[in-house]
């Protein structure tokens, strides 16, 4: 693969530079840089943008006709909007996990990835914002959820999870954008002032917010990065406990369950952690990063897969094994539908990707073999979505009436907005990839053994570090 | 108007005004008024006719409509005196269907009637209506109604002015004058005293014609039985609240295609009540589910083919007994037919009971069956010592049959002797039996003028097309079904200058008296001799004191008649040996209804489908012609085809099939179909099977499978469901729907509360409100219900409730606040049916309210689930949380659909203006992108609440009535104040049987059920 852009690939030549520290800037820092990027970037880019239109035109034609363009139903009110909009959000626990847990467990690994995983934290939660405002029925006007003093007086109604949502969200986005703003800070600098163009110098001065690199900047920026790891890393466990309250605090069979909150905490970062690994996979390839997200770094996200797949896996059974256990039969029967009732199909898909297929992970070969890693991410992904619509559209087509069992269908602007939510995604991903900093490159550096140089033998950091060239 | 005022100053209501035709100035008026957009094709009801709406509207004030005594047309701003704009005002007027009329109940606004019902004063409506009365004021406001007089040019239809057709019926007049003889009149059956006096009229002044009384569906067997058994033709009325034991033979009694439906169902209801007084056992032999067989305790499923040897047997049985054999009573029919365990037991018990209870039983059978079958029945009645209980005959005119009479004029049009054939409110090009060949032979008639609301099948092929006057635009009279005078009165000008049957006929006999007020004044002079006589008639609806009197009726012996070895099976599952039950639809009835989108959408009783017919078979049938639900099917009999989805239902008799008549319309208008305007139809026109020796019952007949399927709309599942699912539903059916026999009642009458067992019930919230004012509260009895929907429709046309259209219901979508479930239990072969209406259930803690983000959905003080529609932004959590997922949302913008996913979807913006004048001006019309679900009728609370308050008195039990309350023939739904411990609705919350569904849920519903109670036969079990 290495050959296969070389090219046309400014990225794939030998990185200028002598030491290791220089090294790694050149070669994050080139790639925003590029007059051009690679071919490679405009088909994947002219592909996202299109899905990205797709995304546009379905919502306009929702917003025009009425939301029953999509194949939402009755007793089915919530199909895919809401579908997507958990499997966004889960996607966007990775980052800040990686970012805060992480930063906080010490786990300089991260630094490989942090930055990427923070990005599609950000871009998922736009992703999964977009949803709750655009799947209501007047979707032009959402701001009635929020708590604004109005002359008709009106007021959220706290007691609903839905409002407890926008609080969630809104905070984990806020202190997730932060948290790679203020990280990027540094980055930023060394992109200005490696800039050869006026708008470039400008632009990235501006978001340099006057980066000097002095010691008490140093100083400050940490104490910063760290509070806010400190802010973040609550988040990662209340923002999905959050979402999945809108579902165990309802009364509907399948939904109302204690296990809910961690259940959909370990499957948040088991999704997450597979799709930073299905991005992260093509971005060391395409953009010549394999020296900085080494297979270390894979296998140890690998990991963190396998545990957390292993938990959902748990929790799958446990709901069952509750069911039985707590004699309610509406409860029973809803499990016992979501196995072998109309959508066994959907629930087979969700075992298969979530529960089997990772356990191809226990073999050390198939979990440092980057294409098995991208296979299995992507199954992961498509199992963590399936995941979603097995508990919001099973569970809903057959709650306690029988009279109002449904089948629900999606329709074919269903299809184009879960598309086009990706290509939402991506285009935010690939012009992300194009003009930040795409590693942190002042934190690998900071992870970097030269950085311990006087510390010889001290910590474990990083000692095994080796080119590698796969 | 001011002297009009000053010579009328205090104006009654139901005044009329006689005088308005003579009066030249007004016709002049009128002429300028409205040049002939009210007749001519151009007219299209919209936004530049809308004024002009508005102005038939103030004409109709004048014309008669609503009876004020000013006789000018005049803006509504100058107000007439006693009337307050947006005040509703209700009239009483009838509707007739099948010969039999219905007293009714319009509500109108500003002259614009909005609501039908059940008119509380009449004998035998007592305030009930069924959907098909409801939905009358929907077919009011059709944008398909015929806006003019049409003719045949060559090939094509163009438009004449009414003058026109005037001038044309002067100039024919003495031709027919002369040659009396050419003229036929097929006429509606009907009961109307005025139309049998112009119909002598008529014969009179055209000397030698002949006058044909049709119906689309089954009559003639009624009559033709009572003939053989009393002599004479009689009707017979049934009194089933005083009957202890029923036996329904086919019958589809209390079903809304019955003219006595309402009767029925009110009289079968107040048998059904367990506490205190004897309940009645009720038994059903039929080939398919009806609502009696839901009713029934005990229900045989036979192929309608059989019921003479059932019958026959039971003849056999019961004579011996009674010491009357020999007079009539029929031989035991063959072994073969008795060998049956299952039959020979269900007559066993049945003889027992009915011998036990003489003079408290009664039979009914089905009008499809033959006249010796309705003679033996009306015989067992006789010998039952029912006549004067639970029975009475009043002698009926004697008819030509059907048959006869259509073969005859077929015949005559053949032979040339016809030159002018008058259909009046008929559709026969598409009801009559194919092999008559009616529309070949229509085309054949010199002229021919078809009077309809639409330019129908009929229409179409008539060289004149006169439109008719909607039932609500005209005067009439009608008999109901005790016989008693029931007058119609307009509640508005005609919309597109329809004309009535009467006023026609006064046209084309130059009658002097051409206004339908004064014709039928001039019927009933003798019996309303003055002013306030009649304005007492008028205003009730009805001439008191004109029941029928009870005939006494001798049983002559009756001839014994044959069983054919075909006769003495219970149906055979084989091919070439099916039988075909055709059957009135309970939704379009006969086809009339076809372009009525609510009725369309009414979940059909039993199968619950809408948009469509199917063939009903018996999954047992099914499998063993391995035909599945849905499955296109070709049946065919005697040489006839029909393509059409299979339907399996459970309790279908094996062997038998059943098809709804009415459907698969091709000229019946955008919702019904309409080829002209490439609008397919709504399912398959089964009266191409239907032959003229055998209309409605075929045999030997088949059914194979096609290559295709076809989507059944139905609203509940089909009876096809995977085994989990199925499993699923036997497990909470008896825990939803509460069922007890009689003894386990009374050993345990609170069994209903016991069904679930829970641990103690908290609530993390405390109570919002404490109720010192008013507690609203519901109780529907399970009991009486029959399934019969009407208040279905009755909630549609109260609250505003959209259409959603065919491929919407398909998806789930339909807006019904009021659903009646249906549940099967029991094996499919012969399966026991329950009804509950589920409306919102008004949770006291409910969860609905507790997940709104935006407070759209918040309790009252008087304990209702308010919806707030504009502050619904349409999360649709409340659905989801709603256990009994009784809140509907729309999608789409089903009122006024840009996006053309509802009917009318080519009928232009402009013309379905003419459908918003249907809507309540008290409930608010619901955009797209809103939760909404019943209210309580919360608009008919804060009427009578206000009503009460400006006078300072407290408010009665009972004097709120919410719509479905109101319409349920059965009273099977109370409503009223829990806090008043004497109210109706308490006493039944009170109640031992009386219990929530849902219960531990915690959500403490405001309605309670109470539990269905069922009274098998002790051997029978």
């Amino acid at each position: 693969m290495a050959t296969l852009w070389s090219e046309t690939n400014p990225y794939l030549g030998a990185p200028k530079g002598d030491t290791d520290f220089a090294r790694i800037t050149d070669n994050v820092a080139r790639v925003a840089e590029a007059a051009k990027p690679p071919m490679g970037w405009y088909i994947a880019f002219a592909i996202a943008l299109t899905m990205l239109t797709g995304f546009g035109a379905s919502l306009a034609w929702v917003s025009w006709t009425g939301i029953g363009a999509w194949g939402n139903m009755h007793p089915v009110a919530w199909g895919f909007p809401i579908v997507n909009f958990v499997f966004w959000v889960g996607i966007g626990h990775a980052g800040t996990l990686i970012s805060a847990i992480l930063f906080l467990l010490r786990q300089t690994w991260r630094t490989a990835i942090n930055r990427f995983a923070e990005a599609m934290t950000i871009f998922a939660v736009i992703c999964a914002g977009v949803f709750p405002g655009v799947h209501i029925g007047r979707p032009w006007m959402p701001y009635y959820m929020f708590p604004i003093p109005n002359q008709m007086n009106m007021w959220p109604q706290f007691r609903s999870p839905l409002e407890w949502d926008i609080f969630a969200v809104g905070t984990y986005f806020t202190i997730s954008l932060l948290f790679w703003f203020m990280g990027m800070i540094p980055d930023f600098a060394t992109l200005r002032d490696r800039a050869t163009t006026t708008p470039r110098r400008l632009i990235y001065g501006i978001v340099a917010m006057g980066w000097r690199g002095s010691s008490r900047q140093w100083h400050r920026y940490e104490r910063a990065y760290l509070l806010l790891a400190a802010l973040a890393t609550p988040l990662v466990l209340s923002v999905h406990s959050v979402v999945s309250f809108d579902f165990a605090t309802s009364q509907a069979p399948g939904w109302h369950t204690t296990i809910f909150p961690p259940y959909f905490v370990a499957g948040a970062i088991f999704g997450g952690f597979a799709m930073v690994v299905t991005l992260a996979v093509p971005a060391r390839q395409f953009f010549g990063l394999k020296r900085l997200i080494e297979i270390r770094h894979l296998e140890l996200m690998n990991k963190v897969i396998l545990a957390t797949g292993m938990m959902v896996g748990y929790a799958y059974g446990m709901e069952f094994f509750i069911a039985w256990y707590s004699g309610n039969p509406y409860e029973v029967f809803v499990f016992v539908n979501r196995a072998f009732g109309p959508y066994a199909w959907a629930y087979w898909t969700m075992i298969a990707c979530n529960v089997l297929i990772p356990q191809l992970h226990w073999f050390q070969k198939v979990r440092t073999n980057v294409w098995c890693t991208l296979a299995i991410g992507v199954v992961i992904n498509v199992g963590m979505w399936f995941e979603r619509f097995v508990i919001i559209c099973t569970s809903m087509s057959r709650d306690f009436m029988p009279a109002n069992w449904g089948y629900f269908v999606p329709s074919t602007i269903d299809y184009l907005t879960l598309g086009g939510s990706f290509g939402l995604f991506f285009t935010l991903f690939l012009l992300f990839c194009r003009f930040l900093p795409m590693v942190a490159i002042a934190e690998v550096k900071g992870a970097h053994r030269d950085a311990h140089a006087n510390h010889g033998g001290h910590g474990g950091h990083d000692h095994s570090h080796a080119p590698e060239t796969a | 108007m001011s002297s009009m005022n000053a010579k009328h100053p205090r104006p009654t209501y139901w005044r009329s005004l006689a005088e308005l035709d003579q009066d030249p100035k007004f016709q002049q008026m009128l002429a300028t008024e409205f040049p002939e957009p009210l007749d001519g094709r151009e007219m299209a009801p919209g936004t530049p006719a809308r004024r002009r709406f508005l102005q038939i509207m103030g004409a109709s004030f004048a014309l008669g409509g609503c009876r004020f005594q000013e006789d000018k047309l005049l803006p509504f701003s100058r107000r007439p005196e006693g009337v307050l704009p947006g005040e509703p005002r209700r009239f009483a007027t009838a509707m007739e269907l099948g010969g039999v009329a219905t007293g009714l109940v319009v509500t109108s606004y500003d002259g614009r009637p909005v609501k039908v019902e059940g008119s509380p004063l009449h004998p035998t409506s007592g305030g009930g209506a069924s959907s098909l009365h409801q939905a009358l004021v929907l077919g009011l406001y059709d944008p398909d109604r015929s806006e003019g007089i049409t003719r045949l040019q060559g090939q094509a239809r163009v438009a004449a002015l009414p003058a026109q057709f005037e001038e044309f019926v002067a100039a024919e007049r003495p031709n027919w004058q002369s040659r009396g003889s050419s003229v036929r009149v097929l006429s509606s059956l009907s009961s109307s005293p005025s139309l049998a006096a112009m119909k002598q009229r008529f014969l009179t002044a055209f000397a030698g014609a002949k006058w044909i009384d049709y119906s689309a569906v089954e009559t003639d067997n009624l009559e033709a039985g009572t003939t053989l058994c009393f002599g004479k033709p009689h009707q017979a009325v049934y009194q089933l609240e005083n009957a202890r034991i029923v036996l329904s033979v086919h019958s589809d009694v209390a079903s809304s295609t019955d003219p006595a439906g309402i009767v029925a169902g009110r009289g079968l209801a107040r048998g059904r009540v367990p506490e205190g007084q004897p309940m009645s056992r009720v038994y059903a032999v039929e080939s398919s589910l009806s609502l009696i067989g839901g009713i029934a305790d005990h229900r045989l499923s036979m192929s309608a083919g059989s019921a003479k040897a059932f019958l026959a047997a039971l003849d056999a049985e019961l004579s011996s007994k009674l010491g009357d054999a020999g007079k009539g009573a029929q031989p035991k029919p063959a072994a073969k037919f008795l060998a049956e365990p299952s039959i020979a037991k269900f007559i066993a018990a049945l003889t027992q009971d009915l011998l036990a209870n003489r003079g408290a039983a009664v039979l009914l059978v089905g009008s499809r069956l033959p006249p010796e079958v309705q003679a033996l029945a009306q015989r067992l009645n006789v010998l039952l010592d029912g006549v004067g209980r639970t029975v009475t005959y009043h002698e009926v005119p004697v008819r030509e049959r059907r048959k006869d009479a259509l073969q005859a004029l077929v015949q005559d049009i053949q032979a040339g002797r016809v030159e002018t054939l008058l259909v009046l409110g008929e559709n026969p090009v598409l009801t009559a039996p194919t092999d008559l060949g009616f529309a070949a032979a229509l085309a054949k008639v010199k002229t021919s003028i078809a009077l309809s609301e639409f330019e129908d099948e009929t229409a179409l092929l008539s060289s004149w097309h006169v439109p008719l006057a909607h039932p609500l635009e005209a005067w009439g009279d009608s008999l109901a079904h005790d016989g008693t005078i029931t007058l119609a009165q307009p509640l508005i000008a005609p919309l597109f200058g329809g004309r009535s049957v009467l006023e026609l006929l006064a046209l084309l006999a130059n009658d002097p008296k051409r206004d339908g007020l004064e014709i039928v004044r001039r019927t009933h002079a003798g019996s309303l001799p003055n002013q306030k006589a009649w304005d007492r008639a008028v205003h009730d609806g009805f001439i008191s004191g004109t029941m029928a009197a009870p005939a006494s009726v001798t049983v002559g012996v009756l001839p014994t008649f044959a069983l054919a070895e075909s006769e003495l099976r219970n149906g055979e599952a084989s091919n070439g040996k099916l039988e075909i039950v055709l059957a009135p639809d309970s939704k379009v009835y006969d086809g009339r209804f076809g372009n009525s989108s609510w009725l369309q959408e009414l979940p059909e009783p039993l199968s619950k489908q809408t948009w469509g017919n199917a063939v009903w078979l018996s999954p047992g049938t099914g499998k063993a012609l391995s035909i599945a639900d849905g499955d296109l099917v070709k049946v065919s009999a005697a040489g006839k085809e029909l393509t059409l989805p299979a339907l399996h239902v459970p309790g279908q008799a094996e062997g038998s099939l059943r098809i709804a008549l009415g459907y698969g319309r091709y000229a019946a208008g955008h919702v019904g179909g309409l080829a002209s305007a490439n609008v397919d139809p709504v399912g398959a026109n089964a009266y191409v099977l239907s032959a003229l020796g055998a209309p409605f019952l075929l045999s030997d007949a088949s059914i194979t499978r096609l290559d295709g399927r076809q989507a059944i709309a139905s609203v509940q599942d089909l009876h096809a469901i995977d085994a989990v699912g199925q499993a699923g539903i036997d497990e909470r059916r008896g825990l939803l729907l509460a069922e007890a026999n009689l003894e386990e009642f009374q050993k345990e009458p609170d069994f209903a509360k016991h069904l679930v067992h829970h641990p103690p019930l908290e609530s993390m919230w405390n109570d919002p409100v404490s109720y010192e004012g008013h507690k609203w509260g519901m109780a529907i009895d399970l009991n009486k219900c029959t399934g019969c929907s009407a208040c279905i429709t009755a909630c549609q046309a109260e609250n505003n409730i959209p259409v959603v259209g065919k491929d919407s219901v398909l998806m789930g979508r339909e807006m019904l606040w009021l659903r009646v479930d249906r549940y099967f239990s029991g094996s499919p072969e012969n399966p026991k049916l329950s009804f509950q209406p589920v409306p919102c259930q008004q949770c006291e803690n409910a969860p609905c309210e507790q997940v709104c983000p935006v407070g759209a959905t918040m309790h009252s003080h008087e304990g209702l689930n308010d919806m707030v529609y504009n502050r619904c932004i349409g999360t649709r959590y409340c659905s989801a949380n709603c256990p009994y997922k009784v809140r509907r949302f729309n999608y789409l913008n089903f009122h006024l659909d840009k996006v053309e996913a509802t009917p009318f979807q080519t009928v232009t913006n402009k013309k379905k203006l003419l459908m918003h004048m249907v809507f309540n001006p008290e409930v608010t019309v619901r955009a797209r992108g809103v939760m909404e679900k019943c209210t309580f009728c919360v608009q008919r609370i804060q009427n009578v609440k206000i009503k009460a308050k400006n006078v300072k008195r407290s408010i009665a039990d009972g004097e709120i009535k919410t719509a479905c309350q109101q319409t349920c023939p059965a009273s099977a739904i109370t409503f009223g104040d829990l806090n008043d411990p004497t109210s109706l609705v308490a006493k039944d919350h009170a109640l031992p049987r009386a219990y929530s569904i849902l219960e531990e849920l915690n959500n403490r519903p405001r309605v309670r059920y109470l539990a269905r109670i069922r009274n098998p036969h002790p051997e029978l079990g």
